[in-house]
């Protein structure tokens, strides 16, 4: 713990709050990691199937999140079109698996590949624009991203494509899935521990809080912001790539509603934007929030209020989220402190 | 000369663009705000106009006096109620940006719970008439929507150039801080300015509840375009946004003669990226402070 201690300041984390309680975040981690592997096998639990199924969307949305915080949290450019990322790897994914008969387990990763270079090129907006521009931008990307896929023959248009179920039994079918999101949800939030302590994210975070200084004092914000938007287009890739076999259905309307990449900026304004524990926080709170409500009024339409009244109330009354709040009064307990 | 016809319906649709996009760029120019509902506010006024019309009677154009006073109202109290707390943080306008994300998504929602997800349109007499001109043919209902359009934003404009009021919203678009020290009470004139901006929404709401289908998620094509356009004709000008709706709506009315209806929406995107590229402060706009 002591060891640890000295690490974190060497490598400058804001000293803002230190953290309080005695339970450290190392045994939380591990106790969390335990459960979700365990998870799986207690088969004779009571509604495995909703537990297995949950746990999946949960690993999808924190994967998804602690992603677009990269360029949201720590850079500042608030991406309201990042779900276009998340479509380009389940039809990369799902064309390799109908043409060539790839599994998309072992293709997530090229599903990741292709989307990170496609984020590399979206991220030339960057170049021209910051704050509600590029805004505008995204949802402007996102929207020419629906047309293309909408009417684009060979990817069935609006219609989409169905996909052939993995060859498992049906009680089994939804473990691998369930693994596989674990691992891509794990690779997020490790990758944005790095890019936390590491001096990329340093850069972020002066580009954040001021561009124009941060050009001045030498760093290479193109360079940076281009690697920051293709660093976030890589994990919802490889998440949309698992996400349409688990569905077995790609469509664009699945895949590029506005509602999802709210989503997105819900979970991490909710956790806590540019935090490594926020997005996770974020997506367990909001996942919990919606199935509860969806168990209560039923519907959509009352998720989409509930999305937009949390985003409001959050935005109102904790900007910082929930990770930012705590921290700003002293309170963040030591456990919920990964950064 | 099929060209004449498609640029005569362009310019009937840019006037109405022009108008649903007035009230995005008041908002702008006076407050830095940028507000993704104002297209769902634009399809809520319309649902308003359309129940008006099945259920009352009322003729959309006549529905505009009583949803424009009520859309002033709901826009000032909106005002007074979501942005005074984040007022004067850092990064103002991306936290409007996302206030007003959610705010689109409460609307939303609140529309598909309570008018359902169909698509609506208002049917007076005139919305399937047209006046023949020669060999060309000019809908009615879109004429006069185009004309109501520019009797409004003539109004807008007078309100600004001609009043004591007007006047402290334009000190202000040029310069909040020094607006304020010569005495312009800019909390007013915002509140005021974003009333001004909603009931521009719900007088262009009421004439696309018959020139338009509509239902609840319509909203977000419809405000992807109007920023795309407030974006090509430089973002807080009420100039630019005129220029920039009858820019983009003639040459959409080309590209969906040409390409097909369903290609028209890339005419703006493409538009947007496209002034990025070339001259990211629009047409009309100054460069950014930053």
């Amino acid at each position: 713990m002591a060891q640890t201690d000295v690490v974190r300041t060497a490598e400058s984390t804001p000293a803002k709050g230190r953290t309080k309680g005695t339970v450290s975040r190392w045994s939380v981690l591990t106790m969390v990691i335990v459960i979700a592997l365990v998870l799986p096998m207690l088969r004779s639990m009571s509604s495995y199937q909703y537990v297995l199924s949950v746990g999946t969307v949960v690993f999808m949305w924190i994967s998804m999140t602690a992603s677009w915080n990269i360029l949201g949290g720590y850079t500042g450019y608030i991406s309201l079109g990042h779900n276009v990322f998340f479509a380009a790897g389940g039809y990369v994914s799902g064309l390799l698996l109908l043409e060539l008969g790839w599994s998309p387990f072992a293709t997530a990763i090229v599903a990741g590949v292709f989307s990170l270079l496609m984020g590399g090129v979206a991220g030339l907006i960057t170049y021209r624009t910051h704050g509600p521009s590029f805004i505008i931008s995204t949802i402007a990307l996102l929207l020419v991203a629906t047309l293309l896929m909408d009417n684009w023959a060979f990817l069935g248009g609006s219609n989409g494509l169905s996909l052939p179920l993995p060859s498992l039994s049906p009680s089994w079918v939804k473990v691998p899935f369930y693994y596989a999101m674990f691992l891509a949800a794990a690779g997020a939030v490790y990758l944005g521990h790095r890019v936390q302590h590491s001096k990329f994210g340093m850069a972020l975070r002066a580009i954040a809080q001021d561009e124009v200084k941060a050009e001045v004092a030498g760093i290479d914000t193109r360079r940076y912001k281009l690697m920051a938007f293709a660093l976030s287009a890589f994990f919802p890739g490889v998440v949309g790539a698992l996400w349409g076999y688990n569905i077995a259905y790609l469509r664009p309307i699945i895949f590029l509603q506005i509602a999802i990449a709210a989503r997105m900026v819900l979970m991490a304004i909710v956790g806590g934007r540019g935090t490594v524990a926020g997005p996770v926080i974020g997506a367990i709170l909001v996942v919990a929030f919606d199935e509860t409500a969806v168990d209560l009024f039923g519907g959509s339409e009352i998720n989409l209020v509930i999305t937009g009244a949390l985003l409001i109330l959050m935005l109102q009354f904790f900007p910082g989220g929930i990770i930012g709040t705590l921290r700003d009064r002293n309170r963040l307990p030591a456990w919920l402190d990964w950064d | 000369m099929a060209e004449i016809q498609v640029l005569i319906l362009g310019l009937l649709l840019g006037g109405v663009y022009a108008l649903m996009a007035s009230g995005l760029t008041l908002l702008f120019g006076v407050m830095r705000v940028v507000n993704l509902a104002h297209a769902a506010f634009i399809v809520l006024a319309a649902f308003c106009s359309f129940y008006l019309w099945e259920f009352a009677g009322i003729d959309p154009l006549i529905s505009i006096v009583l949803i424009m006073p009520s859309f002033f109202v709901l826009g000032m109290v909106l005002y007074r109620v979501l942005f005074p707390r984040i007022e004067g943080t850092p990064r103002f306008t991306e936290m409007t940006v996302l206030m007003t994300f959610g705010l689109a998504f409460v609307a939303e929602g609140l529309m598909a719970r309570f008018f359902g997800g169909i698509f609506r349109s208002a049917s007076p007499p005139y919305a399937r008439d047209a006046i023949i001109l020669g060999d060309y043919y000019v809908p009615t209902g879109q004429l006069l929507a185009s004309t109501a359009s520019l009797v409004l934003l003539l109004g807008l404009w007078a309100f600004l150039k001609f009043t004591r009021t007007g006047y402290g919203v334009r000190a202000t678009m040029q310069n909040r801080d020094a607006a304020q020290i010569v005495g312009v009470d800019v909390r007013r004139v915002s509140t005021i300015s974003f009333g001004i901006g909603m009931a521009m929404a719900g007088a262009a709401g009421a004439l696309v509840s018959f020139l338009f289908p509509f239902f609840p998620a319509r909203h977000w094509q419809w405000i992807a375009i109007l920023l795309s356009l407030i974006v090509l004709g430089g973002m807080g000008s009420l100039k630019g946004a005129v220029v920039g709706a009858l820019l983009l709506a003639v040459v959409s009315s080309f590209v969906s003669h040409t390409l097909g209806p369903v290609w028209a929406p890339i005419t703006f995107f493409g538009a947007l990226f496209l002034i990025l590229l070339v001259r990211p402060q629009g047409l009309f706009g100054k460069k950014a402070r930053v």
